[in-house]
């Protein structure tokens, strides 16, 4: 990984190189709040957003689950600090709570859990996107009915140039993956139905 | 945990398939072209009642969200720099192929490269047989259609399930798809619903939540129990030997996560130089294919589950595809691998929504389905469609990279007249044509003898019969004489 990481950019001089975000539906505009954008791009792909702080976070993400009915919940590693908090919380809340890392190799029992609880490692303001890594767990934002995610406020990257083209995704580990909204499809007649195959929920909880 | 499924095995959410699930009647890819015209299957496709409605409401609502989702932004210039992304990345393919296969080895993952459609079958086949794998999961891959791997590996006792919801509709009903996007645009929701409650043995609601709950619950199962999961990519990335991928549902992800095996299948031309143009090309793949911001899902893959990692495949495969792309490396036709399957072209297009992805025969409908078939599958096997198209233009103005689609049309439309495929009376005509035009005196004669003989056919000025020489184009139109001034 780390020959991957010291690549050169702009290798080819061929290729012109872009120190700015191009022009695109995926970047900020200027003067745009990043985390006023990331909010409204988030809810218009029907994403909840919470804003909460830091000392509210752990409880407020046992309420996002107790909101959605969620039993059995795992918990993946990637929430840092918080992830002691939020074990705590959720079993005072009454959860049946495992570490999403115990459950996964078992794919019937991943299968079965109501919500996933993550960190990310990084939101994109202007696509309402959270990221997350093959260290959050693959299927983790996804294998539930319901995914909390919690986002802190200096995660928020401005856009996907900001995200593709800087130093975050150095610690991205074997993959790398943008989720925004609900799963969804719209395959028959063009009825946009959530849920799909992916989560029917996401519930973002953004520590300001 | 995921001992090899056996064949008898074969069920959706606990339930037994009906016959013909597992083995879908028509494969794309399969068949020569040759056993019928575009003529005739255009013909079928206008007979379909709701088709021609379907595809019209359906691209016309992707086309306005495209107008909406760019608008504000310098859209020009956004596909100016993705031209010239894709342009330097296929002008340079062999040296980026190189650094991708560098990078994405010593990132663990296995590169296999197909010259051919058969060899793609016969390596992912191959890896299949060789790691014991019982079923797989798919996730929607335009190049899977192409070399037609859902039967290569059904035929060697694997069983594959579609997990894309209109794939997987596509699959239970023998069909294929008909847009690159939207693979069961043609299908109504009364059609799902009958399928769907054969399926289940009992009549489902009709309603689009109930039908997709009840795929769900029986993608699921097949997800649980897959040995493999098979995927297609969107990007390359040289840079990173990364392969990036877009999905709405999440089946894309769930596919290359869950199975211990993750086998990718990915044309050699999908090639990006770096991860920095994703933020060029990413809003426009999803901003031209569906109208969206972004898809749902991205997931960028750099190799297998890595150390302390709590899920993943323990195997990650890229199949490289050639199939004919190398081929067009500096020549004419260059630029139809700057393409990167956004289906616009195929949305704006006035003879595919009349006449539907299946018309076109093979694989890829639209403009870029009359260009890539002949280029990848031989004049003779689809050179006719480069009469598919009324030339209007509007595939290029919408394409994402600014592919001159109009121009690569009329280039085959010449290379079939050059190989002597049109018959020697076209021919004559023409050059007679060409001859009397070029000079004023002749050119009136011309006008004058056809404007006698055709004053002869009509009636008040029209021509509704069917003229000699001029059948094919009077038995569905009237000709309306102009009047001398």
């Amino acid at each position: 990984m780390a020959a991957v990481a010291s690549t050169p950019r702009g290798h080819d001089p061929g290729l012109p190189d872009r120190a700015a975000a191009p022009d695109a539906p995926t970047e900020l505009r200027a003067g745009e709040s990043p985390l006023d954008r990331f909010q409204t791009e988030a809810e218009a792909v029907s994403t909840i957003v919470e804003r909460v702080d830091a000392a509210g976070a752990a409880s407020a993400v046992a309420a996002a689950l107790e909101a959605a009915g969620a039993g059995a919940v795992a918990i993946a590693a990637d929430l840092g600090d918080l992830l002691e908090p939020v074990r705590e919380a959720c079993r005072s809340a009454g959860l049946q709570v495992d570490d999403y890392a115990d459950v996964a190799p078992e794919r019937a029992r991943a299968a079965a859990l109501d919500a996933t609880v993550t960190g990310c490692l990084a939101a994109v303001a202007a696509t309402g996107s959270i990221v997350t890594t093959g260290a959050t767990g693959r299927a983790a934002a996804l294998i539930a009915p319901t995914h909390v995610c919690v986002v802190r406020a200096d995660q928020v990257v401005d856009g996907l140039h900001a995200l593709v083209d800087g130093d975050v995704l150095a610690a991205a580990g074997s993959m790398f993956a943008l989720q925004s909204g609900p799963s969804r499809s719209a395959d028959i007649e063009k009825t946009l139905i959530l849920g799909v195959h992916g989560p029917g929920r996401v519930h973002v909880l953004l520590v300001v | 945990m995921s001992a090899t499924t056996p064949r008898e095995d074969a069920e959706v959410g606990g339930r037994p398939l009906p016959p013909g699930w597992a083995a879908p009647a028509h494969q794309p890819g399969a068949d020569s072209l040759a056993d019928t015209t575009f003529e005739e299957r255009a013909r079928e496709n206008l007979a379909r009642p709701f088709q021609r409605t379907a595809i019209a409401n359906a691209t016309d609502h992707t086309v306005f969200a495209l107008q909406r989702r760019f608008a504000g932004t310098a859209h020009d210039a956004l596909r100016d720099e993705a031209r010239r992304i894709r342009a330097h990345a296929i002008t340079n393919l062999p040296t980026y192929l190189e650094q991708w296969v560098d990078r994405a080895e010593a990132r663990g993952t296995q590169v296999h490269f197909a010259a051919d459609e058969a060899e793609a079958r016969r390596i992912v086949a191959g890896l299949c047989a060789e790691r014991g794998v019982g079923r797989v999961v798919k996730s929607k891959s335009m190049a899977s259609e192409e070399v037609s791997l859902n039967s290569a590996l059904e035929g060697a006792g694997i069983d594959v399930v579609e997990t894309d919801l209109g794939e997987f509709v596509v699959q239970a009903m023998g069909d294929r798809p008909s847009h690159v996007i939207a693979p069961i645009l043609h299908r109504t929701q009364g059609e799902v619903h009958e399928l769907f409650s054969a399926m289940a043995g009992e009549d489902l609601p009709d309603d689009p939540e109930a039908l997709t709950g009840f795929a769900r619950e029986g993608l699921r199962h097949a997800f649980l129990t897959a040995d493999a999961g098979i995927s297609g990519g969107n990007f390359l990335i040289a840079e990173t030997g990364e392969v990036a991928m877009v999905t709405n549902e999440g089946n894309g992800r769930l596919t290359t996560s869950l199975p211990r095996i993750h086998i990718a299948l990915v044309g050699i031309e999908k090639m990006l130089p770096r991860r920095t143009d994703l933020a060029v090309l990413l809003p426009l793949l999803t901003g031209h294919g569906t109208g969206q911001q972004i898809t749902t899902y991205v997931s960028v893959l750099g190799g297998p589950r890595g150390a302390g990692e709590p899920d993943g495949p323990e195997e990650m495969h890229v199949v490289l595809l050639d199939g004919g792309r190398s081929a067009l490396l500096g020549g004419e036709f260059e630029e139809a691998l700057h393409c990167i399957r956004c289906g616009a072209c195929q949305n704006v297009c006035p003879v595919y929504r009349q006449v539907g992805g299946h018309a076109y025969g093979w694989v890829y409908g639209g403009p870029i389905g009359a260009v890539l078939t002949p280029l990848f599958r031989g004049q003779a096997d689809g050179g006719e469609l480069s009469h598919a198209t009324t030339l209007c233009g509007a595939c290029d103005d919408i394409c994402p990279v600014r592919i001159p689609l109009h121009d690569l049309l009329l280039g085959l439309r010449r290379r079939r007249v050059a190989e002597d495929v049109a018959p020697l009376s076209e021919r004559l005509a023409f050059r007679a044509w060409g001859l009397a035009w070029r000079h004023p005196a002749t050119y009136r004669a011309s006008t004058a003898v056809a404007r006698a003989g055709l004053a002869v056919l009509a009636r008040d000025g029209v021509v509704s019969r069917r003229v000699p020489g001029l059948a094919r184009w009077t038995a569905t139109r009237d000709l309306v004489l102009g009047r001398r001034r």
